[in-house]
């Protein structure tokens, strides 16, 4: 039993960098209905950019703060190119993303090379409930947490989210009542920027990254906003902690080396089961 | 497009003669190039992609794991000489045939998805093909499968690479001369139908689901081929044989050269091959740091990716075929008779 509270303990907190993966998938899907496969690559970025900075050149949480933000304008930039020619249909502008994450790949070998970086975090283990966790770990949970609450609460509260919901539900309505719908979408690409951005400042530290890591991020992290259906953050939460928990319990009881694997098969269990309500979000 | 083969008879059309010119230059070109490698595997990304860009094109769907049906061909390949002793003839027959079933055996589920929600799945279904093989040792575990022998019949084997580089130029043939008769087929008009519009495809009576797996299948069917070939030249098999970039540079290619194009994939294929050669040619100059080449790689399929979608969203082949056309056109009207 108290194995198994390890592994769910465990698994919450690993399951938290997917859902804050995800949750950059889910806004700009939201709004501009693209999938951002640049997703993962932001990451990269982030976590190489704060590991520049906090080595002697930013105190801590400045180095952070300064490396989201700068995620957060190449999060626009990506936007601009992605949905920045009108009339760009959804799954083009996936290939263009795609192409887009391929150039970040070129820059951050050229920048920073092929190795892969840690920057410092929180050192050191806290018990919860008999199970060791790194303290990393329950940061990034926290700073999940509020960033979800904080994400819900932008969307259903205040002008700007409101009219990016708005754009996204009926583009052509937003249309019609002011709302420039195209700089609504690079506001939400600014957003999953600075998500992004956050994640990989977070996941680096106790799971080093590298050029090569924005594949699987971007993979765990669609996997958890396909639980949302793309446009829920509330779900793509659940979605997350519940690959988290899923993969350890695998890698616990079964062999550790399944782990992304049964990620992978979830989600694509999950997808067909809601491909009926995915054709009808399309047709609307 | 129109038909072309039928026009041939009346007058020679620049087509005609592009194609006729292609076939010739693909003919010599292994005999004085120097890196017979570099050209298998372009014709071998070209077989590939011409399968991709019909089931982009015309079924309107995006594959981003189409090294998993090249996996299936080499593997069937690999383990069907080595492990069942098939003679190699065989093996290369039953590789696109594998692929093809593997393909419509997933296909019936996965199909149900559109969109992105494809692009992904194919993706993760490429990453769990790479896991099966690395885990389970009859499809070669972690390190591979070695000691494929020669292609042959009975005791004459192929010595060489000439011979292989041909076989490929001549399975390229079949599949384009294949793709061609199943684009203007009855079978071809109802994919496209489903394309624009799956409900509108559906009450016209197209078998919407039957239809999609089996242009699936069919691209699944080159890829295997591709991979079957593959496993013969270089006689090595291994999950890391097929990284998820090389499913990502097929769609570069198809999207290079055209989607829904029969010549698309071909032209992509060379165009992204060449460069790439160049580019590798270039970073591996003296003076430059080993990181110049996958700096220069990624650099290239990004920005033509890019480049393409935005400023020739049609690809090479379509636009060059309007822009001709006008010409022709222009010319016709200037000078009549």
């Amino acid at each position: 039993m108290s194995e198994f509270v390890t592994y769910l303990v465990t698994g919450i907190a690993l399951g938290s960098s997917f859902a804050l993966i995800g949750s950059g998938f889910v806004v700009v899907h939201r709004v501009t209905c693209v999938v951002n496969f640049a997703q993962g690559s932001l990451a990269v970025l982030g976590a190489m950019l704060s590991a520049s900075l906090l080595a002697g050149r930013l105190p801590h949480v400045v180095g952070e703060a300064v490396t989201v933000v700068v995620c957060g304008v190449v999060g626009v930039l990506v936007g601009v190119i992605a949905i920045g020619r009108r009339g760009t249909p959804p799954l083009i502008s996936l290939i263009v993303t795609l192409g887009v994450s391929m150039v970040f790949s070129a820059a951050i070998i050229w920048l920073w090379g092929q190795d892969p970086v840690s920057p410092p975090g929180l050192d050191g283990f806290a018990t919860i409930l008999g199970a060791e966790v790194e303290r990393q770990r329950l940061l990034v949970l926290v700073v999940t947490l509020v960033a979800f609450a904080a994400l819900s609460l932008f969307f259903s509260r205040t002008y700007v989210g409101k009219a990016l919901t708005a754009s996204a539900s009926n583009p052509f309505a937003a249309r019609l009542v002011g709302i420039d719908v195209r700089r609504m979408g690079l506001v939400a690409f600014g957003l999953s920027g600075i998500l992004g951005g956050m994640a990989g400042v977070l996941i680096a530290p106790s799971n080093a990254l590298s050029f090569y890591s924005d594949l699987p991020m971007a993979l765990g992290g669609f996997a958890a906003a396909v639980f949302g259906g793309l446009v829920s953050p509330l779900r793509t939460l659940v979605g997350g902690l519940g690959l988290g928990v899923a993969g350890q319990l695998t890698a616990g009881y079964l062999n550790g080396s399944y782990q992304t694997e049964v990620a992978l098969l979830l989600m694509i269990v999950i997808m067909i089961a809601r491909s009926r309500s995915f054709a009808h979000e399309e047709a609307k | 497009m129109a038909p072309v083969m039928s026009r041939v008879m009346s007058r020679p059309q620049p087509r005609t003669a592009l194609v006729v010119l292609a076939c010739v230059a693909a003919c010599v070109a292994p005999l004085v190039l120097p890196d017979l490698t570099f050209f298998m595997r372009m014709v071998m990304a070209a077989i590939v992609v011409t399968g991709l860009s019909m089931l982009m094109g015309y079924s309107g769907q995006a594959s981003l794991g189409q090294g998993a049906f090249v996996a299936a061909g080499a593997l069937t390949v690999a383990v069907g000489t080595t492990r069942f002793e098939l003679p190699p003839l065989v093996a290369l027959l039953a590789a696109p045939l594998v692929a093809a079933g593997f393909a419509a055996l997933v296909g019936v589920p996965l199909l149900r998805l559109h969109g992105h929600y494809l692009a992904f799945g194919t993706l993760a279904l490429l990453l769990m093909v790479q896991a099966a093989m690395s885990t389970f040792d009859v499809l070669g575990g972690a390190l591979g499968v070695s000691g494929i022998p020669p292609l042959g019949v009975g005791d004459r084997v192929v010595v060489g690479q000439l011979p292989y580089v041909y076989l490929a130029l001549g399975c390229l043939g079949l599949v384009l001369l294949l793709s061609h008769r199943t684009v203007h087929s009855r079978f071809g008009r109802g994919i496209q139908a489903l394309a624009g519009s799956q409900t509108a495809a559906e009450s016209a009576g197209v078998p919407v689901n039957r239809s999609k797996v089996t242009i699936f299948a069919l691209s699944a069917g080159y890829a295997g081929l591709a991979g079957g070939l593959s496993a013969f030249f270089t006689p090595y098999v291994s999950p890391d044989s097929f990284p998820a970039l090389e499913s990502f540079t097929y769609v570069i290619m198809a999207v290079v050269g055209g989607l829904g194009t029969i010549w698309g994939g071909v032209v992509g294929a060379v165009i992204v091959s060449v460069l790439l050669q160049v580019l590798n040619t270039v970073s591996s100059q003296p003076g430059l740091p080993p990181t110049a080449a996958p700096i220069m790689q990624y650099a290239t399929y990004g920005a033509l990716l890019v480049l393409a979608l935005l400023f020739m969203p049609r690809g090479v082949v379509p636009s060059v075929d309007a822009g001709v056309g006008r010409l022709l056109e222009r010319a016709r009207v200037e000078a009549p008779g």
